[in-house]
């Protein structure tokens, strides 16, 4: 008969034929390969200091008849340390949800128990089918001033361990990231840029609950963040971009009232409006003109710059003017 | 008065609500500063669990999002007149126990008992445009605290002001359900009037 057999990493496992004397002559195989009688003492197997690789089936045979009188499967692993626990609330006021993982695999199989417990009431957390490691629950009430108390408790063959996290109701409330996050140039504006973005998706009344949002934008040639706080809609201009600058932008949100910002939302890029030159020059003209000054000013190649013999014909080529006297600024500097 | 569904008092409806949103806001920050004040001075343990006492509102609701336009209403001025009462009680309680040792913190509850007053009469403002009045005072006040000891009474006064700075936040989000305009938010059976 065949059997699971586990065992700590480092221990010295014996393992016995079933009902055969120790001094009958058998045969062990690990994983259908013979075992050397090294390690036999009579009839038992005798594995000193297992470790990882050990782990598979094991079978014994009499000598003669080669008739299989033991088989086990031996898995060679460890007690599980002490849980990672955390619970986070990203559809308040519905309920949150707490997730936990091991910090080191056990290489054997763990069971998990969840227990909730709100003041002297016990709740339920209902396991996610997907992500494993997950349980959700529903708020019963709201406002509740009394602490939370969620303990997690890992056990497999070798041994068990828990952990235990206390928190408030309005400590763990974190919102989804926003999404759609959108960043458009202005027509005609060379420093603007427009941002809009969506309630996340998980956040179940935005209208009831709502949420205020912060906004990071950066040239990607900059390493420091703008930011701006915006307490409600979902859209906001830049009004002072670089002209001609890429641009990251993201997204943070946060209910108005508790809990913590979210993460960052995806990040998307932006380059302002800019004028299409109005007088077309060769190229040699135009790399000329970009060579002859090297300040941190000049905008990077691929980005179309204004020829300084263009027109001043609109608005927008008032920037142009700028472009290019900065241009011939540095241009006198270094011819 | 304006009918309770007409478009005026819609509108008045509206601004009471954003104008006692933001009261709410304002309260809810300064209870804050206060609690973290009355826990250094008192020399309390921050996390310290406060046990449910008798008198002091609890925030805590089941079905909230269930409850009426006029439901809310009358939950939140019981509480903010109970709140009224109780730090009345705690500013008197903490003149008698250290004189003018802390003016400061004694400054900082009459503050916020005003701003608690304020908000009462905010309430009673919105119940009124209800068609409903709000409800007649109790005659009793919060149940005295003398028979407590002086540590007994610094607990209750750190229970009484977490469940303010929690009731803040729930009326905020009181109010805002109160703003959304939906017909029949004062038609439904409200409980007791007396609480």
């Amino acid at each position: 008969d065949s059997h699971i057999q586990y065992e700590r990493v480092g221990a010295d496992v014996t393992m016995k034929c079933g009902s055969m004397d120790w001094d009958a002559a058998v045969t062990w195989t690990a994983n259908g390969t013979d075992i050397d009688e090294s390690h036999l003492n009579g009839s038992y197997l005798i594995l000193k200091n297992v470790d990882l690789t050990q782990s598979g089936q094991y079978s014994c045979y009499e000598g003669s008849s080669w008739h299989l009188k033991y088989q086990t499967y031996l898995r060679v692993g460890t007690p599980p340390k002490e849980p990672v626990l955390m619970c986070r609330s990203n559809n308040y006021p519905k309920g949150f949800y707490c997730s936990w993982h091991l910090p080191t695999p056990t290489y054997i199989p763990n069971t998990f128990n969840i227990s909730v417990i709100h003041g002297t009431k016990e709740m339920v957390c209902e396991k996610d089918a997907f992500p494993k490691n997950r349980c959700h629950i529903r708020y019963l009430q709201l406002f509740s001033t009394v602490k939370y108390k969620v303990t997690l408790t890992v056990t497999n063959a070798l041994g068990k361990s828990s952990t235990t996290v206390t928190f408030d109701e309005f400590a763990i409330v974190k919102p989804d990231p926003p999404e759609s996050v959108v960043a458009k140039p202005v027509p005609n504006n060379p420093r603007r840029l427009e941002v809009s973005w969506q309630n996340p998706s998980s956040w179940p009344d935005p209208e009831s609950f709502p949420l205020k949002f912060f906004l990071r934008y950066r040239p990607l040639i900059l390493d420091q963040w703008q930011h701006v706080e915006l307490s409600d809609g979902t859209s906001h201009t830049i009004t002072d971009a670089y002209a001609g600058k890429e641009y990251i932008i993201q997204v943070a949100a946060k209910d108005n009232d508790i809990g913590t910002w979210s993460d960052w939302s995806v990040a998307v890029h932006a380059t302002p409006w800019t004028e299409e030159p109005k007088h077309l020059t060769t190229e040699a003209q135009i790399t000329e003109t970009t060579s002859a000054s090297s300040s941190s000013f000049m905008p990077p190649p691929t980005t179309k710059i204004c020829d300084k013999g263009a027109v001043v014909g609109s608005g927008a080529v008032a920037v142009c003017w700028t472009a290019g006297l900065v241009l011939a600024a540095y241009g006198v500097l270094f011819i | 008065m304006a009918a309770p569904d007409s478009p005026s008092a819609a509108l008045q409806r509206r601004d009471l609500c954003s104008r006692g949103i933001r009261l709410a806001g304002k309260m809810r920050s300064d209870v804050v500063d206060l609690l973290e004040a009355y826990v250094e001075r008192q020399g309390l343990d921050a996390s310290a669990s406060v046990a449910a006492v008798e008198g002091v509102p609890v925030a805590a609701a089941e079905r909230w999002d269930e409850q009426t336009g006029t439901q809310r209403l009358l939950e939140n001025l019981a509480a903010y007149r109970a709140f009224r009462a109780l730090l009345a009680q705690m500013l008197e309680e903490q003149r008698e126990q250290l004189g003018e040792a802390d003016a400061a913190l004694g400054r900082a509850l009459a503050a916020v008992l005003l701003q608690v007053s304020a908000f009462a009469y905010h309430l009673e403002e919105l119940l009124r445009l209800e068609s409903r009045g709000p409800p007649s005072e109790e005659a009793a006040g919060p149940p005295p605290a003398s028979h407590l000891s002086l540590f007994e009474r610094k607990l209750r006064g750190l229970g009484v002001l977490r469940e303010l700075a929690q009731w803040a936040v729930r009326s905020t989000r009181d109010l805002r359900q109160l703003a959304k305009p939906s017909p029949g938010s004062s038609s439904a059976p409200s409980p007791a009037e007396s609480p």
